[in-house]
């Protein structure tokens, strides 16, 4: 009876001691994460001109369903999202197998230069690829020199294309990235269940879809979230490869890379400022991102 | 006795001592150009320090993006530090500011005689019969061009002069074909040739009284038919983004630039095309109102009205601004900085004859062109104007939409973002 009291009167000084050392943070963390959060819903709340407020409930977010340019960097992201986001899965995916036969030699540099992209500045990298897909930039220089293309490819000066460079972009910088998930799942899947197809005669690409694919579904689920909500997110990329000569009108030819988070930077820095109705534009973007997740996760039957 | 008399001697003399350090009142200031504006902000501070020794300067240089996000942000918040005495702002910005925080910067109505700076920049400045800043850079626009390509498409320099666009995109097709040389280089889905096309007929993207005005707007309309047919000649070599831009005129491939005066230190970069270049009025529009003399860009200086030391900063910029003519001299000359503080203009740096120009008075015309353009109320939704026309440029480019129907779209967009 005394022995288990003193139990408890050491576990509350352990409980007191661990409150303190995590009080700093959570004191950061309610300062800085939960106030904006709730400031900011508060915010959507109001249509602001600099410190001039004027109350207007579910205006703003009635407003957002007129604004063509909030539909138009939606249906930009919507095509990075169903076209990038694929393409660059499965190209992570092909490059994890490859890497992670055992008969490979000299893995860590092909992983070194697959990894190196992820580890770049997306502000330095952007303005290579901007300079590398100018009209005379090294991209077009090497197709016409070639022959493959007589005239230069337009890329950043068409609407079509320039949404091509930002996905081939997008693609160079992250593959690495998500490959080094799918290499870290292949580890777990043991030689074993290969050699068995291998024997029972199923071929390479019978194995990749039949074995890899369903056992590293929980890893693709995963990649796939994170890589819809970091191009829900897409910032850096198109706002600089739409920097313009002298005036910057639009994000790329007809503001062809033009998104939703350029869209609140805009409103807020560029526009008159508005960071009421910059708020509830970010929370409209948190929830289709959270819908999103929820699809993925049901099409993906992830079970308890 | 004496102990006590002697500790509060050196009591007084800490005092004194510490209240002496007070007294220099230190002047921050926000700008973005380490070779323009920081530079010459520097320049007006040791001038301004031999005339008052008890002051000193942060001159903070950032980017002006950053300077932008940190003015918005501290302001909006609506606490009273972390402002800077003097910053520097865009002058398609200025309404915007000044009408988004009312109070912030300071009324320097009475502290300047704003008859001796160009008229069109103290009209941008203005709200309610108030003036809020002191103009400092112009961007008046100049056609400037190569001698040696022209003349050999056949074309003298005063065939040159007081031209209008369609004059120019005919010449830009001889060029063409005669030399082989492109007339410009333009980025099709910037806005900076329709700032100067709208400004040199004095129409903006809203009327007198601030009103949206694009869709029947008949100079905007005009405007975007010469950005088609400017496209569709074939006169323009297609670029993206400044470098592009810059890199076409040093390397020579184009025969043209029309822009704003500021461009005089990226073309001059390019030391072996000296004596190559000249420079004329830019064209004007085939429209009544539309005169040959434009502008694109230029910055004005504002000061905080909650800050620390606002009167010193005032009474700098009035002793150098507004006053100090060498100093104006010495910017010019150094940064190619053209001011647009009027009585300036009669000294000697901006009567110079420029070789690389063939011996133009080249800032002297500058001058003379300045006094031309025509006063616009840029508003406080420029860009979004701006985005808007530009975002149905696509759809003019390929005759999807008639420039009448690709207006009417715009305005609508334009419509709906301000709303």
């Amino acid at each position: 009876m005394s022995w288990s009291k003193k139990r408890i009167g050491i576990e509350r000084v352990w409980n007191r001691w661990g409150w303190i050392f995590i009080s700093l943070m959570l004191v950061g963390v309610v300062m800085f994460i939960f106030y904006p959060i709730v400031y900011s819903l508060y915010l959507s709340t109001f249509s602001t001109r600099g410190f001039l407020k004027t109350f207007v409930g579910f205006g703003n977010y009635i407003k957002l369903l007129q604004d063509t340019y909030f539909i138009l960097a939606l249906k930009n992201i919507l095509v990075i999202l169903i076209v990038q986001v694929p393409i660059m899965l499965f190209l992570a995916l092909i490059f994890a197998t490859l890497l992670n036969d055992p008969r490979l030699k000299f893995k860590g540099i092909y992983r070194t230069a697959l990894f190196l992209p992820a580890v770049t500045s997306l502000v330095a990298y952007t303005i290579l690829f901007r300079m590398m897909f100018s009209n005379e930039g090294l991209i077009n220089n090497f197709l016409t020199s070639l022959h493959i293309i007589k005239e230069p490819i337009r890329w950043l000066l068409d609407p079509f294309w320039a949404k091509v460079t930002l996905i081939i972009a997008l693609t160079w910088r992250w593959t690495g990235y998500n490959m080094m998930f799918y290499i870290a799942g292949l580890q777990n899947i043991p030689m074993e269940v290969y050699e068995a197809a291998e024997i029972d005669g199923a071929s390479k690409t019978v194995q990749f879809f039949k074995i890899t694919v369903p056992l590293l579904k929980p890893i693709i689920l995963f990649t796939s979230i994170t890589s819809t909500i970091g191009t829900l997110q897409l910032f850096d990329e198109p706002m600089n490869l739409a920097a313009g000569v002298v005036t910057g009108s639009s994000v790329g030819p007809g503001n062809s890379l033009l998104t939703p988070s350029v869209y609140i930077y805009n409103v807020c820095f560029k526009y008159s400022p508005n960071f009421g109705y910059a708020s509830a534009i970010s929370y409209v973007i948190v929830m289709i991102a959270a819908v999103l997740a929820f699809i993925q996760f049901k099409v993906a039957g992830e079970r308890r | 006795m004496k102990k006590f008399v002697f500790k509060i001697a050196v009591v007084l003399m800490m005092v004194l001592t510490v209240l002496s350090f007070a007294e220099k009142a230190k002047i921050t200031i926000w700008a973005w150009d380490p070779n323009f504006n920081i530079a010459i902000m520097q320049e007006a501070a040791n001038r301004y320090m031999k005339i008052n020794p008890n002051v000193e300067f942060d001159i903070v240089s950032m980017a002006k993006a950053d300077v932008e996000q940190k003015l918005n942000t501290i302001l909006a918040s609506g606490v009273k530090t972390g402002l800077p005495e003097i910053v520097l702002i865009e002058d398609y910005n200025a309404q915007k500011y000044l009408q988004s925080y009312p109070g912030s910067f300071a009324d320097l109505t009475k502290e300047f005689n704003y008859k001796e700076f160009a008229n069109y920049k103290v009209k941008l400045m203005t709200l309610n019969d108030k003036v809020y800043g002191v103009p400092f850079d112009s961007g008046v626009a100049g056609f400037f061009y190569r001698r040696d390509y022209l003349e050999q498409a056949g074309f003298k320099p005063a065939d040159l002069e007081n031209i209008t666009w369609d004059k120019f995109i005919e010449i830009g097709k001889t060029v063409k074909a005669k030399t082989g040389k492109y007339m410009i280089a333009a980025d099709p889905f910037d806005g900076g040739l329709m700032r100067i096309l709208l400004q040199s007929a004095g129409a903006w993207y809203f009327d007198k009284s601030g009103k949206p005005y694009i869709a029947n707007n008949p100079v905007l309309k005009e405007a975007v038919r010469l950005y088609k047919e400017i496209k569709d000649s074939g006169i323009a070599k297609e670029v993206s983004g400044w470098n592009e831009w810059v890199g076409a005129f040093n390397k020579g491939e184009v025969a043209a630039v029309v822009t704003g005066v500021w461009i005089i230190g990226s073309i001059k970069a390019e030391k072996s095309q000296s004596g190559k270049w000249g420079v004329a009025p830019v064209p004007r529009m085939n429209i009544k109102e539309s005169v040959n003399a434009s502008n694109l860009g230029g910055s004005s200086w504002y000061v905080l009205q909650n800050s620390k030391n606002r009167n010193v900063a005032i009474d700098f910029l009035k002793k150098i601004y507004a006053r100090d003519s060498e100093f104006y001299q010495k910017i010019l000359v150094e940064r190619g900085a053209v001011g647009t503080w009027l009585p300036a203009q009669g000294g000697s740096a901006y009567k110079a004859k420029d070789p690389f120009f063939g011996n133009q008075q080249v800032f002297q015309l500058f001058s003379e062109w300045m006094k031309k353009i025509p006063a616009v109320d840029y508003g406080i939704y420029t860009y979004e104007a701006d985005a808007a026309i530009m975002s149905v440029m696509p759809d003019v480019y390929t005759g999807k939409l008639s420039i009448d129907e690709a207006l009417k779209k715009a305005e609508q967009q334009f419509l709906n973002s301000i709303k």
